[in-house]
Order: structure tokens, then C-alpha cells, then sequence
């Protein structure tokens, strides 16, 4: 008899008041009817299913776990049906900036390199924009793209030749006054000034600032007799000063003559900086007309000859440049390959020899033959003189190769995330690197799934003593910091991938055995195994047919979020320098790795951060979607197979 | 309660013996590297007769000097010997249960904990350890006091507006943080935000510069060690703060006619920030051991970078010291929280008194 839900109070009436019902009023609820077995109306839903449902429920899961996928089958493939080299070094292709199709369109990842502080090579200044590019050596100015070319400037002190204009300054060290009382030192010139009267030679000298009670000298041999040296122009007052030779001396001949320049002061600070000493032929207004000028670094050379000075320059500048190139370009255009060897020389061209079709320049001395287009070698510029050894000639050719073709690549390639400083291909190598970590991430996770279970097996099934102990040595391992570890195992074994797997093994295991124990004392006590150990099982026999079947499930999901700790420490370790050596290729269990994994594309990219900031970018990218959609999937898969929220919508 | 304080204390102890002790052993078996240049190794192996852990033999019979001349003699690997003609000064390691018997003596009683080899080679390793320790506590207190309150506000925050947009952008930026090897953030701080954007120095500035640059530098490592532990703090904040919400002295409380604000400050919060401190003690640990590569990416001159330079150079008794350093540190921290949970919550400590 079903009854309505009473109010407690009304209950408690009722108990205490006592009803008496009669026998007559009460009945089977079921007595007439006969119980069938009812059919479902729902399907069954087993375990897995469940799990599957509760998994794919989360979108976000399930999009973590298509991409976690589509990165490891790109690992695996990428690497196999790449065309691009990832091994050894090729040094003319490195450092190639990150190119992508269509992408490319837009202005983004299309290869052009943005290059920064280059010396300008001030011959290139063009007078119409005022902009300088590099030496066309190593940027070859086709392949600069002008619109984003700028020039800028930065100060500099060094008596070098890219320093540029600044003032030169000589001041007294610790001088000795002559018998006068003054004090003086003297510089010379390194270049001579050579003084024709025909061409109305008028010298130059510019003085930024001269101290007080100081006067410039400046002396110079005007007589082409060796020694004899006469005071041409006496200074005592910053500020421009020419010398009409034609004025100044009478019957003036050529002469060619060092100039010397005498610092004489009554002050020991006494000081003059120096701007600039040139000579005009002709009117001095137009620069047109300079015949030979010392300014900055030229006059930073100047020798101090006499006089305790000290003779240094200031306010100098580099003008640097910055632009976008397109380095594709330059390193897939055309190389000059100088004393080529005559033997691959032939071989190049068998190889090719449908489409290598040579024209003769027979007048033409500078160039041997030209080749079709397509053809690997574009010109011979030479050949050299054959030496003869053990009866056999040997000689070589200058050739001109197209490095495109010469690699075997029709057109320009594209390296998607560009090439590192061995020029390798980043992008195959990023795979291979994921490829690598992942294996041992998945192997290591293995071998600690593996111990931690067999360890966790024993302390739960047995309990008591054993637990305790076996805790007790866990804890210990446990609590050894992982730089202790780290130390022990690189002095003792070195670095490399056995010490990164022992460093990952020594303790990776205890989180695992912590996991698989617990979940042996909630099942040791249950029926089925006191039944089975009734009927004389052995322990291996309970632990390994009865408990750890029905705690593996719980065992194995939880546990698949180790293997994303692995990877994290793995890379750790590999970036910090003790794990997998780079380049170093290793086997694990009969499979064969080059040695490089995310941790050590990153260490290599450190180094280049500020110039090249894609070698660092593309792992980091990788490696933190892998482990974010790894975590993802192992929560999402931990959470599916949870038992206690079966059938929690 | 003084029981169960003693257990644990004796019982950290003797982790921490057994983990130093280990070290040291194996750290010996390896081959070692002594000073490169010749006049400190001299004096270092000076130094290592005075420490015990060697013994010094002069040999001046003609035969045995050819035999250790040729390298036939019958010698320790780590045996060195200096050859002055008319005698040879042999310095030969004792065996290693004795030299550990020297060395903890000498910590014990002197404090001395033996000298770099090869890093600032003569120069006693706790005073290289004094001279960086400060740096890399000064970021790691830092970054603590940094990342803290933030980590609290986001879980708090996450764990009121359960299922709500802000919990799951918090709870998806959780997810990324964890997962982003500390590495890997701060390798792409530096790039951001050194180099490329040029707001705070690409790299910590050497010991003579001064002043704002110095403070500006304490931002990226700061930064890059708070990443992964905000994430995590934030993360256990929500966990607990939830459970704390649906259970039932809240709604007792709300009951009573505590508005929720009320209810979930007096009641909620405080019971929520129990298992948190625990998990902050923990976090200093792991922050100081995540320091450094965080160290090394940024060329901080703490205690980290000097355990990678030990390391590459073989330094294995700097390598000691600053190891012993960390588990110090990171054991007492565990006794730190094994403490506080014993007072924070009595039924731990009746259970050590089984």
C-alpha cells in the first residue's frame, strides 16, 4: 500500500496515538498478478560504452584528443615522406627564414628575412634616397627589398674603419713642462698630403674645440727635403681655418709632405678635439673639390710622436641598415663554385643530360660555355691549369651552378618553419623531435607503469609490515630531489639517453604504485577473492588473475597522464644539456633515433632568440599543444573511466 | 602532539641523512675532475690531505718513481701525483667510507663543507653557495608573493561562478599553464617581451648594474616562474573551494540566514584554505627547483645556474653543496606541512600514535 508522504509531525501523532488497523485492511500488493521478466526499453549500456559516451560528451575533449592524434601521426609521417634534408649540415642553407604557401601572399611566413645592424658600406649610398645597403658579398642588393630598407645610426668610440666621423681628441697624460713651462705633444699624419701649386690648393682644418691658453700648430715639410719641417698656420681659437698655399708661401712648389700637429699649452688639462684636415683643389665651397680629406677614423690613425698624450676619438657613428631580404632567393640563385673537380663536374652533367644543352663562346674570353635553362650548371667560366701526378691530369673548372636545381628542387622550396643553423629543416626536424619524445615518454611511462604496479601489487595484497617498509624506501626515493638524482646518475653515467631514462625511471614509478595500492585494498577484501584463495589459490594467483583485472582499468587511466610528465621532464632535462645529445643518434629497444627532441631544438634556438626567433616559436608551439591536448585527453580519459561516475549525466 | 612532532622530525632526518649520504657516495665512485691549472691543484689537493680525504706519499724510490711514471703502477684512478725529480708527491684518495667519515666530520664540527673544483676552483663551496643563494631567494619569495593572491582570486572566482563563461576561460587557461613546460614560457617571455617588444631587458643585468634596470629585470623570471604555479594554485582553490560549497554546514549556515556572501567568507573560504597551505609550502619547493632553467634561460646568477655550470664542469663537490642546499629546503618544507597538518587537523596526529 503505497502512502503518501505525512507531514513529521503528523507521524509522530500517529505512532503516539497508536492506531490499531484491522488484519482485513492490509493485502498483497502482488498477489494476483504474475512477475515477468520486463524487457528493457533502453539499451544496455556496458562499461566502455558509458566511458565512450561520457568522453565524447565534452567537446573540448574530443577536439584535444583529434589534434593530440593528428600530432602523432604527423610525427610518424612527416619525417618518412618529408623531401627536405634533416640530417648532417649543409652550411649554405642556414638560418632560412620560415616560408609557407599562400600564406606567403599576405605578407606572413613568406620567406623574407627582416635583417637588422648590418654595416653599411658607404660607398653603396645612393645620393637620391640617402640610404646605404651592406656589402653586396653578403647581401646581394637585388634580392633587398628597397621600400623597407632604413638606415640608422649608433654612436661609437673605436678607432675602426666602420666608425664613422666624430672628433678626435689629444690631451696630456702626465706631461713635463719644457724650460718655458709649457707643456706640448705632437701627432703626425699617416698619409701625405701632396701640395700642387697648378691646382690652387687650399688646406682645410676644422677644430671643434681647443682648451684655453692652448695653441695648435700645424706644421708641414714643404720643401721635399726630408726633415725640415715649417710651421704652416698656428691655431689658438676653435673654428674652420683654410690655408691658401698660393698665399701663404711665396714661389711655391709641388711638394708632398706629412702634416704634424703640435699641441703647445701652458695648462697640463690643455686639450684639442680635432674635426676634420682636408685639401681642396680649387674652390673650397664645393665638396667636389676635395683632393684628400682625414676625418674621423683617418684621423684616429694619426701617430703620436712626441709628448706624454693620450690621443683618442669620440661621437663617432656606425650607420647601420635594416630591410627585409629575401634569402630564398640569394642562397637559391646562382653560386660561383670555384676549382669544381673536373670528374663530378662530368658527372653533373651526364646526370642531366637532356637538359643540359652547352653553347661555345668562342670570343668571348671570360666564359667557357653557357647551359640551357634547367640545367644544374649555368657556366663555365674556366678551366685550370691541368696537373699532371702519376701520369694522370688533373684539372678543375670555375663553374656557375643554379643551387635550386643542384639540390633538387624545381623552384624555390618551402621550409615552413625555415632552417636552423645547420641547414636543417625545421619543420621535419620538429616532427622527428615529437617523434622522439613522444617514444620515450610512451616507453619510460611503460617501464614506470610496469614497476609501479608490480610495486603497488606487493604493498597492497600483503599490507601491514611490508607496506609499511615498502612506503617507508618509496618515500625516501620519493623525497631525493630531482637534482640529486640529476647529479648522481650524469657523473656516473655521463650524459645521454641512458642517464635521461634512469633519471626518469628512478622515480617515476612511486605515483603509479601509490595509484595501483589503493586500489588493492579496495578489492583484496571482496568475496570473489576470499572464495578463490578458499579454494587454495596462490598469492601471484589472486594478485594477478582476482585484483588487478578489475583495478587495472582505474590503474592504466590514471596513469595515462604520466606520460605527459615524462615528455615535460624529459625536455627539462634535454634543455638543460644532460639528456639526449644533440645530433647524437641513439637507439631505444632496437628503434632508431637521431638525437634531437623538443628540449634540445629549444636549447639550440636560445642562442639565436633575438635574430632568429622562429627556431624558437615553432618547437614551443609543438610542444605546448602536445601537452596541453595530452593532458586534456588523459583527464578527459581518467574522468570517462572513473567508476564512481558511472551514469552521472 | 610532541610525539607525533618528534616521529616526523626524526623521521625527515633521517630521509635527509640517508639522501646526502648517497650523494656523496656515488658522487666519489665517479672519476674526478680536479682544478685545471696547476698551482690550484696544488693547493686543492693540499686541502684534501688536510680534509682526510686523501693521503699525501712522498715516493722517492727510483723504481716505484718509474713505475708511476710510465703509468704502471698499481693506483687509485683518482690518484694524482706530481713528479719533482728527485721525488714524486702521491695523493691518493682514501677509501670512500673513510673519506665520508672525514667529510661529515668536517660539516659537522666545522661547517665545511669542502672547495669548488673547478667552478671558482679553492674558493669553499659554502661561501660560492652563500654568495648566489640570495639572488635566487630573492626571486623565488618574489614570485611566491606574487603569484599567490592571484592564484586565490582566480579560484575563488572559478569555484563561485561554477560553469559560467569565466570558469571555463579560468579553467582552459589552467589547462595551457600547467601543461606549457616552464621553459618554454619563459623562453617565449624573453622573446616577447625582451627582445621583440624591448620592455624589460632580454637578460638579467651583471652584478655592477644598478638601479631601475635591476628591477625591472626581477619581472620576466618572476613571471616565468609564476605561470605553471598560478595555474596549479588556481586549480586546487576551485577544487576544494567547490566541495567546500556543496557541503552542508554551508547550507546550514544559509539556513541559519547568513547571506551568501557571508556564508562563503566565513564559512567556505576558511575551511577551503586549509589543504591550500600545505600546497603553497610545496609550491616554494617546486618553484626553487624550477628556478633553475628559469636561471639558465635568463642568466640569473643563482644557485641553479651554478648547479649547471657544476655539473658541465664536473664540479662534484659544488655539486654536493648546492644539492644538499635544495633537499635541505625541500625536506623542511615537508616538515613544515607535515607539522601543520598535525595541528591544523587532529585526527593525523591520533593516528601516529598507533
Amino acid at each position: 500500500m503505497s502512502q503518501k508522504k505525512k507531514p513529521a509531525a503528523e507521524i509522530q501523532e500517529q505512532y503516539e496515538t497508536n492506531i490499531d488497523i484491522d488484519k482485513s485492511e492490509f493485502e498483497f500488493v502482488q498477489q494476483d498478478d504474475k512477475i515477468y521478466d520486463k524487457k528493457f526499453e533502453t539499451k544496455p549500456i556496458g562499461y566502455f560504452r558509458d566511458a565512450m559516451t561520457r568522453f565524447a560528451k565534452n567537446r573540448t575533449n574530443v577536439y584535444a584528443t583529434v589534434i593530440l592524434f593528428t600530432l602523432i601521426f604527423l610525427s610518424i609521417v612527416v619525417p618518412m615522406v618529408t623531401t627536405k634534408r634533416y640530417t648532417g649540415q649543409e652550411y649554405e642553407v642556414r638560418f632560412l627564414p620560415p616560408r609557407v604557401p599562400i600564406v606567403e601572399r599576405f605578407g606572413f611566413l613568406d620567406g623574407m628575412e627582416r635583417v637588422r645592424d648590418q654595416r653599411v658600406d658607404r660607398a653603396t649610398i645612393d645620393p637620391e634616397t640617402g640610404l646605404g645597403i651592406p656589402p653586396s658579398e653578403l647581401f646581394n642588393p637585388d634580392f633587398i627589398q628597397m621600400d623597407t630598407l632604413q638606415n640608422y645610426t649608433t654612436s661609437c668610440q673605436d678607432r675602426q674603419d666602420f666608425c664613422y666621423g666624430g672628433q678626435n681628441i689629444l690631451r696630456f697624460d702626465d706631461p713635463e713642462p719644457d724650460d718655458d713651462g709649457m707643456f706640448s705633444a705632437l701627432l703626425q699624419s699617416q698619409a701625405f698630403f701632396s701640395v700642387n701649386p697648378a691646382q690652387n690648393p687650399v688646406l682645410r682644418v676644422e677644430i671643434a674645440d681647443l682648451s684655453e691658453g692652448s695653441t695648435l700648430n700645424l706644421w708641414m715639410n714643404t720643401h721635399l727635403t726630408p726633415t725640415d719641417y715649417d710651421l704652416v698656420l698656428a691655431i689658438t681659437e676653435p673654428g674652420v681655418y683654410d690655408i691658401d698655399f698660393q698665399d701663404a708661401f711665396e714661389n711655391l712648389t709641388f711638394f708632398s709632405s706629412l702634416i704634424q700637429l703640435e699641441l703647445v699649452s701652458e695648462d697640463p688639462e690643455g686639450s684639442v678635439s680635432l674635426d676634420a684636415i682636408r685639401l681642396f683643389h680649387g674652390d673650397t665651397d664645393d665638396e667636389e673639390n676635395i683632393f684628400q680629406e682625414d676625418y674621423g677614423y683617418d684621423l684616429s690613425l694619426y701617430a703620436l710622436i712626441e709628448g706624454d698624450a693620450n690621443y683618442h676619438r669620440r661621437n663617432g657613428e656606425i650607420l647601420w641598415a635594416e630591410f627585409r631580404f629575401d634569402r630564398y632567393q640569394q642562397v637559391y640563385g646562382e653560386r660561383l663554385r670555384r676549382a669544381f673537380s673536373a670528374n663530378r663536374y662530368y658527372a653533373l652533367l651526364e646526370a642531366n643530360e637532356d637538359l643540359c644543352v652547352r653553347t661555345e663562346h668562342p670570343d668571348n674570353p671570360d666564359l667557357l660555355y653557357t647551359f640551357s635553362e634547367g640545367c644544374p650548371v649555368t657556366r663555365v667560366l674556366r678551366q685550370t691549369e691541368p696537373v699532371e701526378r702519376d701520369g694522370e691530369l688533373f684539372y678543375s673548372y670555375d663553374i656557375v651552378v643554379d643551387y635550386a636545381i643542384i639540390s633538387g628542387f624545381d623552384d624555390l622550396p618551402y621550409y615552413f618553419f625555415g632552417t636552423d643553423a645547420s641547414g636543417r629543416d625545421l619543420f621535419a626536424l620538429s616532427w622527428l623531435a615529437l617523434r622522439t619524445s613522444l617514444f620515450i615518454g610512451v616507453t619510460i611511462a611503460f617501464i614506470n607503469i610496469s614497476i609501479g604496479i608490480i610495486y603497488g601489487a606487493i604493498e597492497g595484497y600483503y599490507g601491514g609490515r611490508i607496506d609499511l617498509l615498502m612506503e617507508r624506501f618509496a618515500e625516501i626515493i620519493g623525497r631525493i630531489p630531482w637534482l640529486v638524482t640529476l647529479s648522481i646518475f650524469v657523473a656516473l653515467l655521463g650524459a645521454g639517453v641512458t642517464t635521461l631514462m634512469a633519471i626518469l625511471i628512478f622515480s617515476g614509478w612511486i605515483g603509479i604504485s601509490g595509484i595501483t595500492r589503493t586500489q588493492f585494498y579496495r578489492y583484496k577484501g571482496r568475496e570473489y577473492v576470499l572464495a578463490s584463495r578458499t579454494l587454495g589459490a596462490k598469492d601471484s594467483r589472486l594478485i594477478f588473475r582476482h585484483i588487478l583485472p578489475n583495478a587495472i582499468g582505474t590503474i592504466i587511466t590514471a596513469s595515462i597522464l604520466s606520460i605527459p610528465l615524462v615528455i615535460f621532464a624529459e625536455s627539462t632535462i634535454s634543455y638543460l644539456g644532460f639528456g639526449i645529445g644533440h645530433g647524437v643518434s641513439f637507439s631505444v629497444f632496437g628503434v632508431e633515433f637521431s638525437g634531437v627532441s623538443i628540449g634540445v631544438l629549444l636549447a639550440d634556438g636560445r642562442t639565436h632568440m633575438f635574430a632568429r626567433p622562429y627556431l624558437t616559436v615553432f618547437p614551443a608551439i609543438i610542444i605546448s599543444i602536445l601537452m596541453i591536448t595530452f593532458n586534456m585527453f588523459g583527464n578527459a580519459l581518467r574522468d570517462a573511466f572513473n567508476p564512481s561516475l558511472r551514469g552521472v549525466e | 602532539m610532541i610525539r607525533y612532532t618528534i616521529i616526523r622530525t626524526v623521521w625527515i632526518f633521517v630521509i635527509l641523512f640517508t639522501v646526502i649520504s648517497l650523494n656523496f657516495t656515488l658522487l666519489r665512485l665517479a672519476p674526478e675532475y680536479p682544478p685545471p691549472a696547476e698551482e690550484e691543484r696544488e693547493i686543492y689537493f693540499e686541502r684534501q690531505v688536510r680534509d682526510g680525504l686523501r693521503t699525501r706519499t712522498l715516493v722517492r724510490d727510483p723504481d716505484q718513481m718509474q713505475l708511476i711514471r710510465d703509468r704502471e703502477a698499481d693506483l687509485h684512478k683518482n690518484a694524482y701525483w706530481f713528479d719533482e725529480g728527485e721525488l714524486i708527491r702521491l695523493y691518493e684518495p682514501v677509501p670512500i667510507a673513510r673519506q665520508y667519515i672525514a667529510w661529515m666530520g668536517n660539516i659537522l664540527t666545522e661547517w665545511n663543507w669542502g672547495v669548488s673544483q673547478s667552478v671558482q676552483a679553492n674558493v669553499p663551496v659554502f661561501d660560492v653557495l652563500v654568495s648566489r643563494i640570495p639572488v635566487t631567494m630573492m626571486l623565488n619569495l618574489v614570485a611566491l608573493v606574487f603569484y599567490i593572491p592571484i592564484g586565490f582570486v582566480l579560484g575563488i572566482l572559478a569555484a563561485l561562478k561554477k560553469n559560467s563563461m569565466a570558469d571555463n576561460a579560468i579553467s582552459l587557461g589552467v589547462m595551457i599553464f600547467i601543461s606549457i613546460p616552464s621553459f618554454v614560457v619563459m623562453s617565449l617571455l624573453v622573446l616577447t617581451f625582451g627582445y621583440q617588444l624591448g620592455w624589460f631587458p632580454p637578460q638579467y643585468p651583471p652584478g655592477d648594474i644598478g638601479g631601475i634596470i635591476r628591477l625591472q629585470a626581477v619581472f620576466l623570471p618572476v613571471l616565468g616562474l609564476s605561470f605553471g604555479a598560478i595555474a596549479a594554485l588556481t586549480r586546487t582553490t576551485r577544487a576544494e573551494l567547490t566541495e567546500v560549497l556543496t557541503s552542508e554546514f554551508l547550507l546550514l549556515a544559509r539556513t541559519k540566514g547568513l547571506t551568501r556572501p557571508q556564508a562563503v567568507v566565513r564559512h567556505a573560504m576558511r575551511n577551503s584554505m586549509v589543504p591550500l597551505v600545505p600546497g603553497i609550502i610545496f609550491s616554494f619547493v617546486g618553484l626553487l627547483s624550477g628556478s633553475v632553467i628559469i636561471e639558465r634561460i635568463y642568466s640569473i646568477p643563482g644557485t641553479g645556474r651554478i648547479f649547471v655550470n657544476a655539473m658541465m664542469q664536473n664540479d662534484y663537490s659544488l655539486v654536493l653543496g648546492i644539492t644538499a642546499f635544495y633537499t635541505i629546503v625541500g625536506l623542511f618544507a615537508v616538515l613544515l606541512v607535515d607539522l601543520s597538518y598535525g595541528l591544523v587537523d587532529p585526527r593525523i596526529r591520533m593516528g601516529a600514535k598507533k
